[in-house]
């Protein structure tokens, strides 16, 4: 059982590496997203002739700033890809982690997944904790989806509340509670906290 | 006092880093006049350039073509790495100057909404307008005095860049007392090109097809700095009251030594008797309506913020095809 408990926590650390990826992935996602809404922003200024001394130049900085525009919407569906990987990833982690409790040669009974040595967790822990991290991460994802498609419509008729708010819920993550996240590492990897 | 002055900044200085990119279809590398002007000397040599790259007329005994090609890989070489070097320097620079022309304007726009601020309590305070106001003003000049620094920077870069661009070529040094062959920069032969007789400096590529790259990926830069010389004038002028305003006239330099630095860019017009006028790469006309008022709206201050963020006459991915396929046949990585 403890061998089977260790598996798991090499899952775990994977999981974690993964996580990691996550948020390398998010700070990019933030930063490409204030760039989108700051060319938003300016773009009924800058699409406004009367703002300009020459029709030229407005043609020209209008058609600079809708390719950047699109350049970065085009970075942000990649970087969206990239998340969408790691949510695979942990739902792979997940399938396989409870195959191997379940499926395995002989069925582990209730007992067994509830069985606690010490401070190490069960084994009931490490599938929930899969799970809930494979699940928190898979409504993230599909968040920052409808966030983005909605970045796409605001760029034709903006407002700057609809971008920060756009923004706000980006960067809050709101389907990754962090304390959450931090407890349930903190019950696979009891041990080697104290 | 000084909380009063630091009011909400209209618009934020944060490096954006737009990806900037240029669009449509990629213009073949032709031979392009900068500004408008013809290059002297170097565009009415090209037709003899031209049949010189005939290898069967080699102007160089073969002795000679042999030691050319690697002093000239090495110019070519060099030249290429300063060209790189000179477009990192230019972001730096456009960058910072993006920053001080931000700050310029949010200090002009704060000292105008001044009147009509929502003061609270330090409403009560003596002369608490007027002296925000002197002080925004202070900082308006400050940053007017650095705007004008990194354009000058930038007047600096284009043009070593077009010094780079125009000394691709390497002349046989005449050695009557020397047994050895060297080789310069300077031509001291008439029947010389330079070009060692049109032969491939490295792999493909004659020496005139390392200048006709050059020459695009500069006039990129030469227009650009042009069109910037203009938003700088725009910035200035709403900085200044009544008569200075007069002083910030297109035929005026902004810096001692400016027009001598202009010359050399090809920008500007001894026939006018100042600089030419900025065009836009894919434009038909000149940008000919120029007006540097001391009053100016928010939108037009934020239009000419955008104007010198985009760089429209940069092409960011020719410029980038242009460095890499010129490494690739240097066999270098210029970045």
């Amino acid at each position: 059982m403890e061998s089977l408990v260790k598996k798991y926590q090499q899952r775990f650390r994977k999981v974690r590496e993964e996580m990691d990826r996550w948020e390398q992935l998010q700070s990019r996602l933030i930063s490409l997203f204030q760039n989108a809404s700051s060319i938003i922003e300016r773009l009924q200024v800058v699409q406004n002739p009367k703002n300009y001394d020459s029709c030229d130049i407005r043609d020209a900085v209008l058609r600079k700033q809708l390719d950047s525009l699109q350049a970065i919407l085009v970075s942000i569906s990649r970087t969206l890809e990239g998340l969408h990987g790691v949510v695979l990833f942990l739902e792979k982690m997940y399938n396989d982690g409870s195959q191997f409790a379940r499926g395995g040669s002989d069925q582990l009974t209730t007992k067994q997944l509830q069985q606690r040595v010490g401070i190490k967790p069960c084994l009931q822990d490490c599938l929930n904790g899969l799970m809930l991290l494979y699940e928190m991460h898979r409504s993230e994802y599909l968040l920052k989806l409808s966030l983005s498609s909605a970045l796409s419509t605001l760029a034709l008729r903006p407002t700057s509340s609809d971008l920060s708010a756009l923004h706000q819920l980006l960067v809050d993550q709101p389907n990754i509670p962090k304390e959450e996240v931090q407890s349930i590492f903190d019950t696979i990897f009891a041990e080697e906290i104290c | 006092m000084s909380c009063c002055a630091k009011t909400s900044p209209i618009f934020h200085s944060q490096a954006t880093t737009d990806l900037m990119n240029g669009s449509g279809p990629h213009e073949t590398p032709t031979v392009t006049n900068f500004g408008g002007q013809s290059c002297g000397r170097d565009t009415m040599e090209t037709p003899d350039r031209a049949s010189s790259q005939n290898p069967s007329s080699p102007s160089l005994p073969a002795s000679v073509a042999r030691l050319w090609r690697p002093a000239a890989q090495r110019n070519v070489r060099n030249q290429w790495s300063k060209l790189a070097s000179c477009r990192q320097q230019w972001a730096n620079s456009s960058s910072s100057g993006r920053s001080h022309a931000t700050s310029l304007v949010n200090a002009y726009l704060s000292r105008m909404y001044m009147p009509s601020m929502e003061l609270g309590v330090l409403s009560d305070m003596p002369n608490i307008r007027t002296k925000a106001c002197a002080k925004l003003f202070k900082q308006q000049e400050l940053y007017r005095g650095q705007l004008l620094l990194s354009y000058k920077d930038m007047v600096a870069i284009v043009t070593h860049m077009m010094n780079s661009s125009r000394s691709m070529r390497s002349y046989v040094k005449s050695t009557s007392s020397s047994p050895l062959i060297q080789f310069s920069s300077d031509s001291e032969d008439h029947n010389d090109d330079g070009d060692g007789g049109g032969i491939p400096v490295y792999t493909f590529w004659s020496i005139l097809k390392f200048e006709q790259l050059a020459e695009e990926l500069v006039g990129m830069f030469v227009s650009e700095l042009i069109l910037k010389r203009l938003l700088v004038l725009n910035l200035s002028g709403i900085s200044c009251e009544g008569s200075e305003v007069d002083e910030l006239n297109w035929s005026n330099e902004l810096y001692p030594g400016e027009f001598d630095d202009l010359r050399i860019c090809n920008l500007y017009s001894n026939h006018d008797c100042q600089p030419v006028i900025p065009r836009l790469m894919q434009g038909k006309s000149d940008i000919s309506a120029l007006k540097s008022k001391s009053q100016q709206n928010r939108e037009n201050l934020e239009v000419c913020l955008a104007t010198w963020l985009t760089e429209v006459n940069i092409d960011a991915l020719r410029a980038d095809e242009i460095m890499a396929t010129v490494g690739e046949e240097m066999h270098v990585s210029l970045s």
